[in-house]
């Protein structure tokens, strides 16, 4: 009994950390504009749009997070093995992963602008000043948080694969899950402001992405202050959930039917989320509906 | 589909890349392989140069492959070549001496066999498909092996299996969560699944280089500093990482190395993206553009 409560209050702090987690990530991607919403970015300039946008394509979010977290933990791993302090090694892990995770940011801004020289894009040297370090520091949460996670799984709860695979593991769920939450927000939403809500991006609108502020001109901190507010905590929410979730059910359900308890669970937790999303999608067009256009009002 | 729409221009050809990226991997390879010779750990860091040899061949070989349209598939490129190749590592290591050998052998059926698949029964008919893909394999397994030897010190399997029993005390039980962890031989490069750390730092390395500097602007100097800014920058890393399997003193020797060449490169490209951007500019508006586009 008092090994199902230890296991369910660690399951509640991964879940906590993992929503702290999955924010940080998703803020960090936006402010590179990083994953989909990158490919508006790297194509304004080429539309004859030159903006002030950070534009660190590294590779997609999955595997460039599957990398920063699987380095943190194996850099923390090993000093684990060099019978350093736990927390000490984690912070070590996540500082010298959000190192090379800068390094990455730099050279993915001045390699992209770089070549797009043709269209006149400058590189401006204060976006990857100001910019890389914002960055830096999502990406020092979402790493230690994320390598926390893996270390409680693994001496906590007794997962069997070592601290690095784990790392790859989450890093890639962290990933994705920010990349399918929160990028919609930043690429739908923020980028194309100025079009009609619903109207969808026309051709003729590729790469008109918003480019000035109510004063003066946007640049990618802005994007990271509006995504804060709905993308990123939703991002967290996901994430967090994919984490309590997978390790609620493993934890009491493991020694049901040798494991197949865990799994039957599992199974119907993806179900009862395919129903909820599909009553969500239904409601939501019957609520907003395909775009119209509209009706002119008689004047009378 | 296999239209190939950018077209490599000027530069070193791709066939002297291949070339000197083999030999010096093989060569770096090698010269690790003094550690087992002489007894010694210092020359780890061989196996680190070995890597970055490998990784500039593949960043080309990517952009050969990626210039038939397929441009957004970058990072999976990177992906491929080291799921393709960490096979042949694998069993290669078996070999001893003739690790590398066998591990270029294997590594080019397996990618070919890939390419074969890929082109013909996914039918993606891209001419240079079955090519990029072997060298690709190459490329990963002669970049695992090489920082395999860097980290643990030799790229034989009983090096990358065996327990630095010295430096590991009761925490490992506590690692592998299981009762009986104290007992079992326990390596920490394969089975404490450092490997996990290296595979992802290679086939980021690899794919960085064409993916940050792709575009209508893109330079065959630029992008290959680049590729070997990103594997120093892995050098670094994978040099603190080594400080639990090797001595001090070759860990930190790889350490320094890999610190001064990744200064070096990063500068180097740092001058580069300056000489190659249409204006270099600290807090300035946007220009005005001319309108008619």
């Amino acid at each position: 009994m008092v090994d199902i409560v230890f296991s369910i209050g660690i399951t509640a702090l991964a879940g906590a950390l993992a929503t702290v987690a999955g924010a940080a990530e998703d803020v960090e991607s936006d402010i590179g504009s990083q994953g989909d919403p990158n490919s508006q970015v790297q194509l304004a300039p080429q539309m004859g749009y030159i903006h002030r946008i950070y534009n660190k394509a590294i590779a997609g979010e999955p595997p460039a997070w599957g990398l920063w977290i699987a380095l943190g933990a194996g850099i923390a791993w090993a000093f684990m093995v060099m019978q350093l302090n736990p927390i000490l090694a984690i912070v070590l892990g996540a500082g010298l992963a959000t190192f090379v995770q800068g390094v990455y940011s730099t050279t993915a801004y001045l390699g992209r602008t770089a070549s797009l020289s043709k269209f006149g894009q400058p590189v401006y040297i204060d976006i990857i000043k100001s910019m890389t370090t914002v960055t830096m520091a999502h990406a020092f949460v979402a790493i230690f948080a994320t390598v926390t996670i893996c270390y409680l799984m693994n001496a906590a709860l007794g997962h069997p694969f070592p601290l690095p695979l784990l790392g790859l593991v989450w890093g890639i769920a962290l990933g994705a899950a920010g990349s399918a939450t929160g990028n919609p927000y930043y690429g739908k939403e923020r980028q194309y402001q100025t079009q009609n809500f619903g109207a969808g991006v026309p051709i003729s609108a590729s790469g008109n992405i918003v480019r000035y502020a109510e004063a003066g001109e946007r640049n990618s901190l802005d994007n990271g202050f509006f995504t804060a507010k709905l993308g990123g905590p939703a991002s967290g929410v996901c994430f967090g959930l994919i984490v309590f979730l997978e390790l609620w059910r493993t934890v009491l359900f493991e020694n049901v039917g040798a494991g197949w308890g865990a799994i039957i669970v599992g199974v119907i937790i993806i179900l009862i989320f395919t129903v909820m999303d599909r009553f969500i999608e239904v409601w939501a067009r019957k609520n907003y509906g395909p775009y119209t256009k509209p009706t002119e009002e008689t004047s009378s | 589909m296999s239209v190939k729409i950018e077209v490599i221009e000027g530069g070193i050809p791709h066939q002297k890349i291949l070339i000197a990226g083999l030999v010096l991997a093989v060569i770096g390879l090698y010269l690790s392989y003094l550690n087992v010779l002489l007894g010694t750990q210092m020359f780890a860091f061989f196996g680190g140069l070995a890597a970055i040899a490998a990784l500039v061949w593949g960043s080309h070989s990517i952009k050969i492959l990626a210039s038939y349209g397929i441009g957004t598939g970058v990072p999976s490129a990177g992906m491929i070549a080291f799921g393709s190749g960490v096979i042949a590592f694998l069993f290669a290591t078996k070999f001893g001496v003739l690790a590398p050998i066998v591990a270029i052998i294997l590594a080019a059926i397996i990618g070919a066999i890939l390419g074969y698949l890929a082109n013909e029964v996914l039918s993606m008919h891209i001419p240079v498909m079955i090519k990029s893909l072997t060298e690709m394999a190459v490329v990963g397994a002669l970049t695992l092996m090489g920082f395999s030897a860097m980290i643990s010190g030799s790229f034989t399997f009983s090096a990358l299996t065996s327990t630095p029993t010295s430096v590991i005390g009761k925490l490992l039980a506590m690692f592998l969560g299981s009762p009986n962890a104290a007992t079992t031989s326990f390596s920490l490069y394969i089975g404490g699944a450092l490997i996990a750390t290296v595979f992802l730092l290679g086939a980021i390395a690899i794919q960085h280089g064409f993916n940050a500097c792709l575009g209508p602007g893109w330079k065959q100097d630029r992008m290959l500093m680049l590729t070997a800014e990103c594997g120093f920058l892995s050098m670094i890393v994978a040099a603190v990482m080594s400080a639990a399997l090797i001595n001090p003193a070759a860990a930190i020797l790889s350490f320094i190395i890999g610190l001064v060449g990744w200064y070096y490169t990063y500068m180097k490209y740092i001058e580069l993206s300056k000489r190659d951007a249409a204006s270099w500019l600290d807090a300035k508006p946007i220009p005005e553009v001319v309108e008619g586009h």
